[in-house]
């Protein structure tokens, strides 16, 4: 198996003139131009500058050339080129944002959806533009007590993280409901920030928005400090890869777990709990997150092998080279630029493969998957074939009731 | 004694052209060395290893009655035996001797000019103050018994057996498989000249059958190896093979008889690509010709209830013995030359090449069976799916040149993928894409036999495939999509394929540390074994008498894999035909005041140390002890002393190199 990439974290400080000095731009001097990161990128074909080419511009001092390109637009931050480099350099990590960000200044017009997303996290602390008054409204409905720490401040274990589409968006607040039925079911002592919580900002940064990157950063962590718990634990895989990489020069310290480790973690406490026998065919989605570039690519098949009656089968692409669901980076916000592009969708891409493996259900563990599947499979026409589930809702709905 | 004489010291730095002139101020060192206690000479030279250089110290022990000498220039690796010479041509012990390494340890690794020459003087000073307490010592020499072992029998092994035992050396040659042959017996065709690789190797396979001087012992193994130089122990497994080499006479109606019809087992020769029998011969041209029975497969050997038709069609050859028990063997032998080969690269380790999930992904091994007219499908080109590829693939660089697998080239695979190119083409007239990151074609013939190839039109896709995965269109054919960068074009390929050839790296063998451990050898960071000096002992390695040939020292192809073997084998003979090594006096002794405490006998690296029951005390052989010192340091009484790094030698060598 390809081993997960080192867990170094960002340095604040690099910027395009000094990074060849820095031991990451040595690594990109070493570079041999072979062409993995453009044959492995789900956009590689669309992109005039692909990451071997912008390698080759910056070591020739011609990167002023690229900035003119929208290349990088179509870079889903999937972290393939950056698991597959033969020389381990950390594009998706280092290079490729810092391009996107002297990119995104020149851009003549970014595109509607992108800028209003930004916008909104900007100015509500989530990229739909809700109200930060409602981002605890999907506790409402729920049932089961979930403490709040604005309203009750007390130390706790657990600080759950919940991210902006599990707060705002109906299917997104189910897999939040979900992960309470598991943690009530484990005992596990938790709260969550409530109407303190903003995005992570993880987006932002990979789109090349270092600005309101460091905004949210700040203003996240200021929340933290106010609070005692022993651990954070997020649904968001983009949140997770935030605090793990992006946070840490700012401070971040704390143990950090996803939601779908964390319960992979706990499978021996769970494993009695899930008497439900789901009579589901389940294939898996490696979150590029979660698996290329942190390399949890067992935590959640064992979880999703844990539930009684599952049959997991395998999509071609998995593990390291699953194909990206063309949400990261700022993907999520870019569909209708894609479409103009005459570009396919990969969550279209994606589904194609899932459907193929004769599967029922599409087991995820990134909450923009869901709404990327969903909306992909119902464009298809395969609505009726396949179902979406976050693998926290499979373990929920196999709980003894 | 000399002791009782006053103490005339010679001192010399060397230039070495501007290799220490250029960092260290030579002159100033040579004046202040003249000043130090006991110095009565003290010079800068430009070349101290040449012959006016030594003449110079030789002048000057005569002139100037000096009964110490100094040497500051380069490691002593390289020239104290040439210094330790010229002094013993002057009449004094080759012992009254210092080197101080001025240059790898000073003007190559520093740039600051003072500094450096600083360095150099405190290094001097220290060599001043310890060379008066050396003692007179001798050179000890070791006899060295007749007989080398040849570890691994391919194509290293049995060039280097066959040399020695041409020089009438007695040679043991052991091979783990059952036959020798190894990599090389697998392969089609070689490159460059694209001659048949069993055409030229049985040959010589035979020869080694044929040769008085060499004992063969296949399926077997080293488990234990003591001794030293000149006079190894090595203890050899047998295992049992269940058939009697000696009467087997190599016939084969055993197997035709065997219980099983129909060869049904995995065939190992054949990397699974092909069935044989619980009785069976590895390939037609195996040496020794003779069968073995796999006590997995055997009924006879798993069960006792078999008919045992095979023992009946022996009849009164009476070779085949299911009684047959593994053999330990012990030999003692001068030299060994290790020839233990590679691995090739598991595929499945770069797991978006499908190895191991799409049947009609192959390594290239395999792929030489395939081509091969003794191979598991005759020389037919035939895929697990039983079709003839129309289109192939053939991924460069699987496993090499990748922080991710192996850093390493692994240097004959862009040759053999140009070879496999033109035998797929020929065999099946099939569409060849060879998709690269740099053509890599060295040594002689070899960028002809490229320009060959690529005239003969193949597709030179210099891209590294990033992805194989079932074409989506093709309703589970079996036809793969191979995607790339194509990386002169600047586009994106997705080529359509039948089957795709993935060139693994080369690797060292999985129990290459094991093997490193028993010889007590050095592993370069990637796990070959370590010669001793990359430019001049590339057949050498620590341990002095064991020898490196082939691919367990770096991948290489044959030619070289055969100059090595041939160097290895000149090696031992050298040591062979004097009969006897000289060795270092640097050796540990027990001194009385031992407390028998046997701490130190545990500690030593060469199992030097014993106990001597009746004294009650720790013995060191000297033969044995290689000077390492970890006895004198860990001995709780300080009981055990050492040549050449007596306690005051070392502290006024260590005083000497902290005054100021």
């Amino acid at each position: 198996m390809v081993a997960p990439t080192e867990t170094l974290t960002c340095q604040d400080d690099l910027t395009l003139e000094n990074l060849l000095q820095t031991p990451e731009g040595q690594r990109i001097m070493s570079c041999i131009q072979c062409g993995m990161c453009a044959g492995t990128c789900p956009y590689g074909e669309h992109m005039n500058y692909p990451p071997r080419q912008i390698i080759n511009m910056l070591r020739s001092g011609l990167l002023e050339e690229v900035y003119q390109s929208d290349s990088l637009l179509n870079c889903v931050a999937c972290y393939a080129c950056l698991a597959k480099c033969p020389r381990k350099i950390r594009l998706t990590e280092v290079l490729l944002p810092l391009v996107k960000e002297q990119m995104f200044e020149k851009l003549p017009e970014v595109p509607k959806e992108l800028q209003s997303a930004l916008q909104n996290t900007l100015r509500y602390g989530n990229p739909m533009g809700l109200s930060p008054l409602k981002r605890t409204d999907w506790i409402k409905s729920l049932g089961l007590p979930v403490r709040v720490l604005q309203k009750d401040p007390k130390p706790v274990d657990v600080l759950w993280f919940v991210e902006c589409q599990t707060s705002y968006y109906p299917r997104g607040q189910e897999n939040s409901r979900a992960v309470v039925r598991l943690m009530a079911a484990l005992g596990i002592d938790f709260a969550i920030l409530g109407n303190e919580e903003r995005c992570a900002g993880e987006c932002a940064r990979l789109v090349g928005e270092a600005g309101l990157f460091d905004t949210l950063r700040e203003r996240n962590i200021g929340v933290f400090r106010k609070y005692r718990f022993n651990r954070v634990v997020t649904s968001g895989a983009h949140a997770f890869d935030a605090f793990k990489y992006l946070y840490p020069s700012f401070g971040f310290d704390y143990p950090l777990d996803h939601t779908t480790t964390f319960f992979a973690d706990h499978l021996n406490e769970l494993k009695p709990k899930l008497a439900r026998k789901l009579d589901y065919r389940v294939t898996y989605h490696d979150s590029c997150c979660l698996g290329r570039h942190n390399g949890f690519y067992e935590e959640p098949r064992a979880l999703v092998n844990a539930i009684p009656g599952v049959k997991l089968v395998e999509m071609v692409h998995n593990r390291v080279n699953a194909i990206c669901c063309g949400g990261g980076g700022g993907g999520m916000w870019l569909d209708t630029y894609y479409k103009s592009k005459g570009m396919e969708r990969l969550s279209d891409r994606r589904v194609q493969e899932a459907v193929a493996t004769g599967a029922d259900v599409l087991a995820v563990s990134c909450p923009y998957e869901i709404s990327r599947f969903e909306d992909a499979l119902k464009t298809l026409g395969y609505e009726k074939k396949m179902i979406v589930r976050d693998v926290v809702e499979l373990l929920a709905e196999s709980l003894r009731e | 004694m000399t002791n009782k004489e006053p103490i005339r010291i010679g001192f010399y730095i060397c230039h070495c052209g501007t290799n220490i002139a250029g960092t260290v101020d030579v002159e100033t060192v040579a004046r202040y060395v003249a000043t130090l206690p006991g110095v009565a000479v003290s010079r800068d030279y430009k070349y101290m290893c040449s012959d006016p250089g030594q003449e110079l110290i030789l002048r000057d022990i005569q002139e100037h009655t000096l009964n110490r000498v100094v040497v500051a220039s380069c490691s002593p690796l390289l020239h104290e035996q040439t210094f330790r010479n010229a002094i013993q041509k002057a009449g004094l012990n080759p012992f009254y001797f210092q080197m101080v390494n001025v240059r790898e340890h000073n003007s190559w690794v520093h740039t600051d000019r003072l500094e450096a020459t600083q360095k150099a003087m405190a290094l001097a000073r220290a060599a001043v103050q310890r060379v008066p307490h050396h003692k007179p010592l001798e050179v000890k020499k070791v006899p060295v018994q007749p007989g080398v072992l040849v570890l691994g029998g391919g194509i290293a092994g049995i060039h280097a057996a066959l040399t020695l035992a041409g020089g009438g050396q007695k040679v043991y040659l052991l091979e783990r498989e059952a036959t020798i042959g190894g990599h090389m017996a697998k392969f089609d065709k070689t490159f460059p000249t694209l001659d048949c690789a069993a055409c030229i190797l049985t040959p010589k396979m035979s020869a080694v059958r044929a040769s008085s001087n060499i004992t063969l012992w296949t399926y077997s193994e080293v488990v234990k190896v003591d001794g030293y130089v000149g006079n190894y122990k090595v203890t050899v497994r047998r295992k049992p093979r269940y058939v009697i080499e000696d009467l087997c006479t190599g016939c084969r109606e055993c197997v035709d008889a065997c219980v099983y019809r129909d060869a049904k087992f995995s065939d190992e020769f054949n990397l699974g690509l092909g069935k044989r029998k619980p009785i069976y011969m590895p390939f037609p041209q195996a040496v020794p010709p003779v069968v073995v029975i796999d006590p997995q497969t055997c009924i006879e050997l798993k069960t006792g209830k078999c008919k045992k038709t095979c023992l009946e069609a022996c009849g009164d050859r009476h070779a085949i013995d299911f009684q047959q028990k593994e053999e330990i063997v012990e030999i003692t032998v001068g030299t060994i030359i290790v020839a233990t080969g590679f691995k090739i690269f598991d595929a499945r380790r770069t797991p978006y090449y499908g190895y191991g999930v799409y049947p009609n992904v192959y390594n290239a091994l395999e792929v030489e069976r395939l081509v091969n007219a003794s191979g598991p499908t005759g020389g037919e080109i035939v895929m697990r799916n039983g079709q003839v590829p129309k289109r192939v693939a053939i991924v460069h660089c699987v496993g090499s040149r990748d922080e991710n697998t192996n850093r390493w080239c692994s240097r004959v695979c862009c040759l053999y993928s140009l070879k496999l190119a033109h035998l797929i083409h020929e065999h099946t007239r099939a569409e060849i894409y060879n998709f690269y990151i740099d053509m890599r074609t060295p040594g002689k013939s070899m960028e002809e036999f490229y320009t060959r190839i690529a005239s003969e039109g193949m597709h030179l896709i210099r891209g590294k495939v990033a992805d194989v995965y079932p074409d989506p269109s093709d309703g589970a054919q079996g036809r793969l999509i191979v995607q790339a960068e194509d990386t002169l074009l600047g586009r994106i390929v997705k080529t359509p394929v039948d089957m795709v050839v993935l060139a693994v790296a080369l690797e060292p063998q999985p129990d290459a540390q094991d093997v490193r451990r028993m010889f007590n050898m050095s592993c370069g960071a990637e796990g070959f074994f370590l010669e001793r000096h990359p430019k001049l002992a590339p057949v050498n390695t620590f341990t002095d008498g064991i020898f490196l040939a082939g691919c367990c020292q770096g991948p290489k192809d044959i030619p070289d894999t055969v100059a090595q073997a041939g160097a290895a084998a000149a090696e031992a003979y050298a040591l062979s035909c004097r009969g006897h090594i000289e060795q270092e006096p640097n050796t540990a002794s027990v001194l009385d005041d031992c407390s028998g405490c046997k701490s130190c006998i545990p500690l030593c690296p060469y199992t030097a140390i014993s106990f001597d029951a009746d004294r009650k005390k720790a013995v060191i052989n000297e033969a044995l002890c290689k000077g390492c010192g970890t006895c004198v340091a860990s001995c709780p009484s300080g009981s055990i002393k050492q040549n050449l790094f007596e306690d005051e030698e070392i502290f006024s060598e260590i005083e000497g190199v902290l005054a100021c």
